[in-house]
């Protein structure tokens, strides 16, 4: 227990204040929800009319729904009228003037995941003045990125410079009508990442890279849109290894993705919010909705996601296969522990003739956290030849955290092969005695253990972050067996 | 709103009519009037509620059926056609009655009970009812406001039953758009043996409507085989409950084989309540034209060291519908539990549609759990080497259909039942090849 304390004090210091650092210059609008915010929204970020128009019609449609109550989580009632849609980022003299005056357990961590020491004192929350200046940084790459035509721009600047492509796209694979969480964010999100890669352009660098430097956060309600136009290839990761505080109890986020004719997108999260304390207070809501479509023929799309952090992660990256031939794919590690709740999964919908999808879905649970895979197979009528395979393992540790598998199974069409697998197990005392014997210690043996049960999932983050990504997976687990 | 409310059958007042019939004992009335008050209140689930989410029960709800037996009649040559053994304790019950005539059990073996519901229900206060509380609740309660027939066996402890005990329930098509409710209740004491068929039965291929609840309580090292063979009429409503409590050491196996009815839904519950107890729920469903076949099961491990394998197959053709739900219950504590679930299906034509869900529910972290569903067809490769040994085309598929279905008969311990199955299961087979 004593061993389980020290981990949550190392992993969430409570002197860590929010500090993310955006440009945006605005206050900070009321708590509440009504069209008058939106509207106030849209104002502050000078959209063009048919935004608005998009807002207020999700805002009226979301009024029409009721909150989802079919995840296997449990939470207090979230009063919508208590939160701010829209708040102004912390002043940069808020934050720590240098690393030195950082909390010495946050920085461990950081050592222990092997964050660059440039990132450090900018993720812990330090002015940026203060460390280096990534606008320069950031905008050789950008440079690099226009030469070939290709836009990776704030949402909010993409809707001024690009109108067309965003009312084109915006909402054409999650509508606002999607789910609850889809349309509240529609009706208030507040910026994202937009991308666009034109035509037979494979995209130079992982934009993850960019966006960990540039952007760690945009914010409560985010959105992103991005587009791969016909044999383009582009590789995106949101999110940081680092633990992030964050004050937004709620983050409903809508991600969609757009493949053209042999165009591919490898999308990777690395989630690892604040998930609360060891007796469930505080922490992050993750409700969000991920969608992908392969409109083209023989396009793909992959999602991998480490998901550690939050308080709930309510969340099932999505590929509709529509064009023949097209590919999706998930890899996913969830890891819970504490009092952590996670549903998550996917949902693979084949439409079209002679499309493939996996699924690799890894869950470790332990404290008494709960961990559920909620997935969807779906192969229609006309999706001739469609295949599936869906590989779901559980690892528990502790005798008080939960596994659970909901697989939706769904097949209309006669020449469909789908397989579905799934198993539970623990880590047993004969691996840990093998590897103590050979002299590892329990920390770094349960690491090992389940990295390993991991790694079908690690091994398809891009490089630098799965070195991260598999510090992490220790790091969260810690003090959770012996 | 969650519900159907909507029913062309007065359900309800044919309840009212049974809670105000005299001779009924207090503690009856007050059992089906409570279910009257619960059948109101929850109804028929719609399609909104999870469990129902692939199957739909209004054009079931929209049905008229008639809840008075006019003829009994049936001849005698027609139940041993119809039955699946000849050496066998025999209960039959024909539209809805209890038939004595054609039942065979005025020799039991001693230690062996076996009565109709009709004539032994008011011995049943403390019994009835004990082993459904987990499952569908409006049509739990349809079942107990209505129920007016069934089969009551017990076996005393330490006794093992030679014979098998073949229930058969017919219906005969005399009576248009029959109802049936019907309450079967099987009791093992400590250490007691025994097998028994559910058999239901249409000779025509009428509408009518079967509904269902068996329970099963096993004592300490008891041991139940038990299957249930469904050949109701292709036009008929078939809606079952089965439900177990297993006590320390105690062994269920448990053979669902679905082949009839127009709309087939089974619940299948089993409780493990006893340290080293094991179910073993197998099933079979094979349908064909407008059919459609849920089964719902589930098994809850509520103590350690308790072990549970299922193994569910279908075969689909025509424009069928099938629905597989398999739900494993790990409880807290419940250490070293070992379950294994698969579902597998095989598909034959165009038209056809699977909804499978294996899901696994864990509250304790020492224990073994997988399962597995598969969606596919006949392998080509295994059709090209039957092919290639001089099989015609439907030859070879049939054969393969044959050995994927039977595959389930396998655990069966009982030569004679196993085979009598293999052949009810290979003729209802697909005979002709796929149609592209």
């Amino acid at each position: 227990m004593a061993e389980q304390k020290q981990q949550i004090e190392e992993f969430v210091p409570q002197e860590y204040a929010a500090g993310f650092i955006t440009d945006i210059e605005a206050d900070s609008l009321p708590a509440g929800l009504s069209e008058d915010i939106v509207r106030q929204i849209s104002q502050i970020k000078g959209e063009p009319e048919f935004l608005l128009e998009w807002r207020l019609q999700a805002y009226r449609h979301w009024l029409t729904l009721e909150t989802p109550e079919w995840a296997h989580v449990h939470y207090p009632e979230i009063n919508y009228q208590d939160i701010s849609y829209y708040s102004a980022p912390k002043k940069k003299t808020d934050g720590p003037k240098s690393l030195d005056e950082v909390d010495p357990e946050l920085l461990r961590t950081y050592e222990k995941l092997g964050v660059p020491l440039d990132e450090r004192a900018r993720l812990a929350g330090v002015a940026v003045d203060a460390v280096f200046d990534s606008v320069s940084v950031a905008n050789t790459f950008q440079d690099k990125l226009a030469e070939q035509g290709i836009l990776f721009m704030p949402f909010s600047k993409a809707v001024h410079e690009h109108p067309e492509l965003i009312k084109q796209y915006l909402g054409s694979v999650v509508p606002y009508k999607d789910n609850y969480y889809a349309a509240l964010n529609s009706a208030v999100f507040s910026d994202g990442s937009f991308v666009y890669i034109p035509k037979g352009v494979r995209c130079p660098m992982e934009l993850s890279t960019y966006f960990r430097i540039n952007a760690a956060n945009t914010g409560q309600f985010e959105r992103t849109l991005i587009i791969a136009d016909d044999d383009s290839y582009v590789s995106y990761l949101e999110g940081c290894t680092a633990p992030m505080r964050d004050e937004n109890q709620l983050h409903a986020a809508v991600v969609e993705l757009v493949a053209m004719d042999r165009a591919q997108i490898k999308y990777s999260t690395v989630q690892n919010w604040y998930p609360g304390d060891e007796n469930g207070k505080g922490g992050i809501y993750n409700f969000v909705t991920k969608r992908a479509a392969c409109r083209g023929e023989s396009s793909k799309v992959s999602w991998t996601q480490v998901e550690t952090g939050s308080a709930i992660t309510w969340k099932y990256p999505s590929v509709v296969l529509q064009g023949d031939n097209s590919v999706g794919e998930f890899y996913s590690v969830a890891v819970t522990n504490n009092m952590q709740q996670a549903d998550t999964g996917t949902k693979m919908i084949h439409l079209g003739k002679n499309t493939s999808s996996t699924i690799i879905s890894k869950g470790v649970s332990a404290g008494r956290s709960q961990n559920a895979y909620r997935g969807l197979v779906r192969v229609g009528p006309n999706a001739d030849n469609a295949r599936n395979y869906t590989e779901c393992d559980s690892l528990l540790m502790g005798d008080k955290s939960a596994a659970h598998t909901f697989p939706y199974i769904e097949v209309k069409n006669p020449t469909a092969k789908v397989e579905h697998e799934a198993s539970t197990s623990k880590i047993s005392e004969d691996q840990l005695f093998y590897c103590k014997q050979r002299g590892l210690d329990l920390e770094d043996a349960v690491s090992m253990i389940v990295n390993g049960f991991c790694k079908q999932v690690i091994r398809e983050l891009p490089m630098e972050f799965a070195v991260e990504a598999q510090n992490l997976l220790g790091l969260s687990l810690e003090g959770s067996v012996g | 709103m969650k519900q159907l409310s909507e029913l062309a059958t007065p359900f309800a007042s044919v309840a009212e009519a049974l809670i105000a019939a005299e001779g009924t004992a207090p503690w009856l009335k007050k059992r089906r009037q409570d279910a009257l008050t619960q059948f109101n209140m929850f109804s028929l689930p719609a399609k909104k509620e999870e469990d129902w989410k692939y199957t739909s029960l209004w054009d079931f709800s929209q049905q008229i059926f008639n809840h008075h037996t006019e003829s009994v009649e049936i001849a005698a040559d027609e139940v041993d056609s119809v039955a699946l053994l000849h050496d066998a304790y025999r209960v039959v019950i024909v539209d809805g009655v209890f038939s004595e005539e054609l039942s065979d059990i005025d020799a039991l073996q001693s230690g062996l009970c076996i009565t109709a519901l009709s004539e032994s229900v008011d011995q049943l206060e403390h019994s009835l009812g004990q082993q459904t509380e987990l499952t569908k609740v409006g049509l739990n309660a349809l079942n107990t406001m209505l129920m007016s027939e069934g089969v009551v066996i017990s076996v005393d402890s330490a006794i093992e039953i030679e014979k098998t005990i073949e229930i058969i329930v017919i219906n005969t098509g005399n009576t248009a758009n029959l109802a049936t409710h019907l309450r079967h209740k099987i009791e093992l004491e400590t250490g007691a043996k025994a097998t028994v068929i559910e058999h239901y039965v249409g000779l025509t291929q009428d509408s009518y409507f079967t509904d269902v609840v068996t329970e099963v309580n096993l004592a300490e090292r008891a041991e139940l085989t038990h299957y249930k063979l469904q050949q109701e009429s292709n036009n008929a409503f078939h809606i079952a409950t089965l439900a177990a409590h297993l006590a320390q050491a105690s062994h269920w196996l448990t053979n669902n084989i679905s082949l009839g009815a127009k709309l087939a839904r089974n619940d299948i519950h089993s409780q493990l309540l006893g340290e080293q107890s094991h179910v073993t729920m197998d099933g079979l469903y094979l349908v064909d034209g407008e059919q459609h076949v849920d089964n719902h099961t589930r098994i809850d491990h509520a103590v350690p060291n308790t072990t549970s394998d299922e193994l569910y197959k279908g075969v689909l053709d025509g424009n069928s519908h099938a629905v597989f739900n398999g739900k494993v219950m790990v409880h807290k504590d419940a250490q070293k539990t070992d379950a294994n679930q698969s579902n597998r299906n095989l598909l034959l034509s165009r038209g056809c549609e699977i909804d499978s869900k294996p899901e696994m529910e864990i509250y304790a972290d020492d224990v073994k759990c997988g399962h597995g569903s598969a969606i596919g067809q006949l392998d080509e490769d295994q059709l090209f080497f039957l092919r290639a040994r001089g099989l015609d085309e439907v030859s070879a598929r049939s054969l393969l259909t044959y050995a994927f279905a039977v595959d389930v008969l396998t655990r069966i311990p009982n030569h004679t039942i196993r085979e009598a199955l293999a052949k009810v299961v290979e003729q209802r087979l697909p005979k002709t090849g796929e149609k592209e």
